[in-house]
């Protein structure tokens, strides 16, 4: 699979017909997907309608990805389709209106080739908490893809599609994206507009994007961010293209590189700080300078984002009621049993669970204990956050402490806590992939910017990828 | 937590649960609830919660009132589960005497 910004330039001078790219994808997702149970749906007429409506176009150069076949996680609205976000509530939900996102990528002419699996409603770090299949690893399909957006990360690691959207709530897009090898990208918060995704915990949720390389990560950026109305912490901005000047020399002549000094108190597995400290020996070679900083709040990292994540998770999933759509059990007697048993009989353990723990944790008589607590605390992990960017322009992590587990294991919780912290802060983050490990399975670092540092974000990324040693054009043979 | 809690907790919810799911509901939340102990270390007694992390303020639009098309209307009526004409069905809310 060719990546999506040659496939522009190749679909535009005519060199390729979209029409070819996509039966390419097709046939690629029927060889592979069998094995790694990435897609949920699949769109292969319409898709091969609107490739061919793109080909009769005298002029192609009209949209940014203008016959690019894109894969979109089953958490955001495309009207007319299903969304399911993975959980049987959903099972049966026709998508009234496009999200935001999914209008920009229509007016771009992107071409939409299925749907992508998750974990339910997001929930979950291996894509296996989904009601309807388990995702598997493309590099190893005895190993989980990572989650919540597993899907989206093994089709575009297999080279199913050129790139994917999924949402970032507490790792979800760069985690899965260092367990296979690829970019993965969550903006800054508020930064790309929410509207017609499904929300988890909305203090939280990104949209952001995979691809193979960080071109095509700010290439889609490029296209989806900007301004919208209807999501109210959408910044304003005018728009950018974050691919210009992402190939300026010398981005990383003055940089500061900051490592936590935290990072050193988490087991991490052998072959990742191995090739973490390569990582960062090349930075050096490239006259990086590196500096340790010190965010001691990053121990309270996963109990942060576990009493806030679920307290919002209780407030959001209210929605789901079993009145106006969804899931409604047959066998209640009145309101709020049909309300009880719709939820109860639909949803999956996990979301009851986290639902649970939410509702407790805002309950009258432990909200200020709990809830409360745990904002002021994410006030501090900020405030400690900002004190490093003043030593440094980056903070610099491995993706994942720890490499994918098989099927059925349990990741240890520290595995992401250097992603969800940018999640608890509103900061953007991107993971590169930059090895193999002996085993032959990929693995990534994680670059994390200040507040709306996305375009540096981008640049950077973008020259670490030239330096490191992974070869982006390697597919997993499945 | 106390099977009671829990059991109240869910009533709160609107969530049924199992009998027989219990014992492992309580057994997860119970280990949950180490996350609120980690939370009370921290001095934080000068500190303001974090209600949100943007810069923005007061965000207004235009207040215009814009149709929604017939069609959108019908597509999200007919994601209901059970209706009648225009109208959500729902249980009876209040019950005669």
């Amino acid at each position: 699979m060719i990546r999506a910004k040659e496939l522009r330039t190749k679909i535009c001078s005519q060199e390729l017909k979209s029409v070819d790219v996509v039966k390419e994808c097709f046939s690629c997702i029927k060889e592979v997907d069998p094995k790694v149970k990435a897609f949920l749906k699949l769109n292969e007429t319409n898709a091969l309608q609107q490739a061919c409506q793109v080909d009769k176009k005298e002029n192609k150069k009209g949209g940014l990805l203008e016959g690019i076949p894109i894969a979109i996680k089953d958490n955001i609205m495309v009207k007319g389709e299903s969304m399911t976000s993975a959980s049987k509530y959903l099972e049966n939900y026709v998508s009234p209106y496009d999200a935001t996102v999914i209008e920009k990528l229509k007016e771009a002419g992107a071409i939409f080739v299925g749907r992508t699996n998750m974990d339910e409603f997001a929930m979950g770090g291996s894509t296996e908490t989904s009601a309807y299949q388990k995702t598997t690893n493309p590099w190893n399909i005895e190993c989980i893809p990572g989650g919540s957006s597993g899907g989206s990360a093994a089709v575009v690691s297999a080279g199913m599609v050129p790139f994917a959207l999924g949402s970032d709530t507490g790792g979800s897009i760069r985690q899965p994206a260092g367990f296979c090898g690829i970019v993965g990208y969550k903006p800054s918060y508020g930064l790309i507009s929410r509207y017609g995704a499904c929300a988890l915990a909305s203090s939280f949720d990104q949209i952001g994007t995979f691809t193979k390389n960080v071109m095509d990560a700010a290439l889609l950026t490029s296209v989806i961010a900007g301004k919208d109305y209807r999501d109210p912490v959408c910044q304003p901005n005018e728009w950018i293209d974050y691919t210009n000047g992402l190939n300026a020399p010398d981005v990383l002549k003055t940089l500061k590189i900051g490592i936590p000094k935290q990072l050193f108190d988490y087991k991490t597995d052998p072959e990742i700080t191995k090739y973490f400290n390569e990582a960062v020996n090349k930075l050096k070679m490239e006259n990086v300078e590196i500096v340790e900083v010190n965010i001691p709040a990053y121990k309270y990292v996963p109990a942060l984002y576990k009493v806030i994540m679920c307290a919002e998770v209780s407030a959001n999933i209210a929605t789901f009621d079993g009145i106006r759509y969804g899931y409604r059990s047959p066998k209640s007697v009145s309101l709020n049993d049909q309300y009880a048993k719709s939820r109860g009989e639909s949803l999956g353990y996990e979301v009851k669970k986290r639902i649970l723990f939410g509702t407790y944790v805002l309950g009258a008589k432990n909200y200020h204990r709990c809830y409360h607590q745990a904002q002021k605390v994410r006030t501090l992990l900020i405030d400690q956050i900002a004190q490093a960017y003043k030593q440094c322009d980056f903070i610099f992590t491995p993706a994942t402490l720890q490499m994918p587990v098989k099927l059925g294991e349990t990741l240890p919780e520290e595995c992401d806590i250097f992603l969800i912290a940018a999640n608890l802060a509103g900061l953007p983050g991107i993971t590169v992939p930059c090895s193999f490990t002996a085993n032959s399975m990929p693995m990534g670092v994680h670059f994390m910017g200040a507040r709306f540092s996305d375009a540096k974000l981008f640049a950077v990324a973008n020259a670490f990828e030239k330096i490191a040693d992974f070869d982006i054009d390697k597919y997993p043979t499945i | 937590m106390l099977k009671e809690e829990l059991e109240t907790t869910a009533f709160l919810a609107r969530i049924d649960i199992k009998d027989e799911e219990k014992e492992k509901y309580l057994k997860d939340i119970n280990s949950m609830f180490e996350y609120i102990e980690i939370l009370q270390e921290p001095n934080v007694a000068t500190l303001k919660p974090t209600t949100h992390v943007t810069e923005l303020r007061n965000v207004w639009r235009e207040d215009i009132v814009k149709p929604c098309p017939r069609e959108t209307i019908d597509q999200m009526l007919n994601g209901a589960p059970e209706r009648e004409g225009t109208f959500y069905k729902i249980k009876k809310v209040i019950e005669a005497q």
